[in-house]
């Protein structure tokens, strides 16, 4: 087991090696032709200047004084240059933004001001992926990226720097890879790790406006405050399913107090979502196209605020100064709503007069914003006995019907899948069940012989009527990790299914992830 | 989504991401008007749970304008929500 391990992550090495050789190759075979080029160009002006004006000069005769000046000057026909800033951008430059720089929102001033800005991008999954991409297509001098993760095969459906190639090297360095190749003009600066109330200050400070990529409620909170406190530009967006979020924050970034500053996330949202509704994009989903629209606004938004010096006041474009919260819902129709949000909230606790949020109280690291958005517990809801390990669930299958394996466990027991239907429907156990755990937190906690459902739906109670009748079975209970089962087992035993404690109701430990790692590998991993 | 027409009487109200989970629908119509400091109160009567575990943390707006109702001293409690107006709840979004 070990050793094809390491020979699988040899093979990874290897491969991610390649990628970055043949990157180099390619850099090079770029850099030689250009050099070429250049040499090509020096020979033609050479060949020019030689051939009048100088020639006129010998013709008429040279002093005897001026003659080894003349000749030095001749023999360093080879390196004299056109006037180093005689074009504000590189010959490459203009070719390569030609198409951008025609536009008259940019022109040449815009670039200009993307050449000389330098944007921090936090969390290079689905949404820094795009939004990288087209802030270093665009030619922003300096881009720095901060993760802390590795690429794994699950995010490669959207997060498309990365490669799967790249599987198990750093995000940080994997993005650098792809962003050098498409753009070796931009200084790239990495940022290993995740932001802490601890780095937030050091890392985000010495640049211009902040991208948040992130996926998590304090890492939002924490980054907002950082650039109200800096005075940075924050573009903060988000992506869950099929619906994004976008905003433009602390824009202008006034200091604290001064009401004409943009709002901050604390403004918009002062208080953080419980902590097990948040979903993660591992247990909610995501649709690949709809992280990257939210992440290719940011990189535009960005340009925008980058730009704003420019084409902007001469076309009257003037309604993207007031704050909004732009909300994307890929299956609704319009797609795209544009919410107006008000100015910073008189109370803020980061960007108003009374903020508590200092930069004393953040670099000291007093403000605690795990604890703030709160943390989930591990489900333990359940004592010892309420429980059964997967590999004795596993044997009670096979004593059931040891020799068939055909509805092993039908007649014994009654197995219950609380995962959702989508899931469900990818992959279940043999003879399971499903009862979805959003309908078991829906159900109304009604005692035993209460019959009146309150709102008449009858899905609800279906589940539980049905359990009802075989309570001669002892029901176990599966999930995908082993949280939902516990806390289903609990509300089956609150519902007064376990005949006063005469039927077994119990959770399987570690759910179905623990089934794959330890009796059937070919489960699939999802 | 609220292509629908609104029936006389009522205003449409759009549930965004876990808002949308909760009460299981994208949207619907309810009876207007509506003081906005009853908004939540009237959800919490049809989604038993919804305040706690969603709207406390939600941004709303009347009309695609954000609107402040949560708390004693929130600005808009006086707000009416009139026949035809778009209520939306908007949860905050975290990942990515």
């Amino acid at each position: 087991m070990a050793s094809t391990l390491i020979i699988e992550s040899l093979r990874q090495q290897i491969a991610s090696c390649e990628v970055q050789l043949r990157d180099l190759q390619r850099q090079l075979a770029e850099a030689e032709h250009s050099h070429q080029q250049q040499l090509q160009e020096r020979k033609h002006q050479s060949a020019q200047t030689g051939t009048d004006p100088l020639a006129y000069d010998f013709t008429h005769g040279i002093h005897d004084d001026f003659k080894s000046e003349v000749y030095a000057a001749l023999l360093h026909t080879e390196d004299v240059q056109p006037p180093p800033n005689r074009w504000p951008l590189e010959k490459n430059e203009y070719r390569r933004y030609g198409r951008q720089l025609i536009v008259p929102v940019i022109g040449l001033q815009g670039q200009l001001l993307l050449k000389g800005a330098s944007v921090l991008i936090v969390g290079v999954g689905g949404l820094g992926c795009p939004a990288a991409a087209y802030l270093v297509g665009a030619g922003v001098g300096t881009v720095g990226l901060v993760d802390g993760d590795t690429v794994e095969e699950s995010n490669l459906h959207r997060q498309i720097l990365h490669s799967t190639s790249r599987v198990g090297m750093t995000k940080v360095e994997s993005a650098m890879v792809a962003l050098h190749s498409l753009n070796p003009n931009v200084k790239l600066i990495p940022h290993h790790g995740r932001l802490s109330p601890e780095t937030a200050i050091s890392t985000v400070q010495s640049y211009d406006l902040v991208l948040d990529c992130t996926d998590t409620p304090a890492s939002r909170y924490l980054i907002s405050d950082t650039c109200v406190l800096l005075g940075k530009p924050l573009v903060s967006s988000s992506a869950l399913r099929i619906d994004g979020q976008l905003m433009v924050l602390n824009n202008p970034p006034l200091p604290p107090g001064n009401t004409a500053g943009g709002p901050c996330y604390r403004c918009v949202f002062p208080k953080p979502p419980p902590p097990d509704s948040v979903l993660t994009c591992g247990d909610g989903g995501i649709l690949g196209p709809v992280v990257g629209v939210m992440g290719v606004l940011q990189a535009l938004e960005a340009i925008k605020v980058l730009t704003r010096f420019t084409g902007a006041s001469t076309n009257g474009a003037a309604s993207s100064d007031s704050p909004s919260l732009l909300i994307f819902s890929a299956y609704s129709n319009p797609m795209f709503r544009a919410m107006r949000l008000r100015a910073r909230k008189p109370k803020c606790a980061a960007c108003s007069a009374q903020a508590t949020v200092t930069l004393e109280a953040l670099s000291s690291g007093s403000l605690d914003y795990v604890q703030f958005c709160g943390t989930v517990a591990p489900v333990d809801a359940l004592s010892a006995n309420e429980r059964i390990s997967v590999e004795n669930y596993a044997k009670i299958r096979l004593e059931a019907n040891p020799f068939t394996g055909s509805e092993p466990s039908k007649d014994s027991h009654i197995l219950v899948d609380v995962r959702e239907k989508v899931q469900f429907d990818i992959c279940s156990l043999e003879g399971s069940v499903n009862i979805p755990f959003s309908i078991v937190e829906r159900t109304p906690g009604f005692s035993l012989k209460s019959s009146g459902n309150i709102d008449g739906s009858g899905e609800e109670t279906d589940w539980v009527s049905e359990l009802r009748k075989h309570s001669d079975k002892p029901v176990f209970v599966l999930c995908r990790r082993g949280n939902d089962s516990q806390i289903t087992v609990k509300r089956m035993k609150e519902l007064g299914l376990d005949n006063g404690g005469q039927r077994w109701i119990g959770d399987i430990k570690g759910g179905l992830q623990a089934w794959r790692i330890s009796i059937d590998a070919d489960f699939p991993e999802y | 989504m609220a292509s629908t027409k609104v029936p006389a009487g009522h205003f449409s109200i759009l549930y965004f991401a876990a808002a949308s989970t909760f009460t299981t629908k994208p949207n619907e119509h309810l009876p207007a008007p509506l003081e906005a400091r009853n908004l939540f109160a009237q959800l919490e009567e049809r989604y038993p749970g919804i305040t706690e575990k969603v709207l406390n943390s939600c941004a709303v707006t009347v009309n695609l304008e954000y609107v402040d109702v949560d708390g004693e001293e929130a600005e808009h409690l006086d707000l009416v929500i009139k026949e035809g107006d778009e209520v939306a709840i908007i949860p905050p979004v975290s990942s990515g």
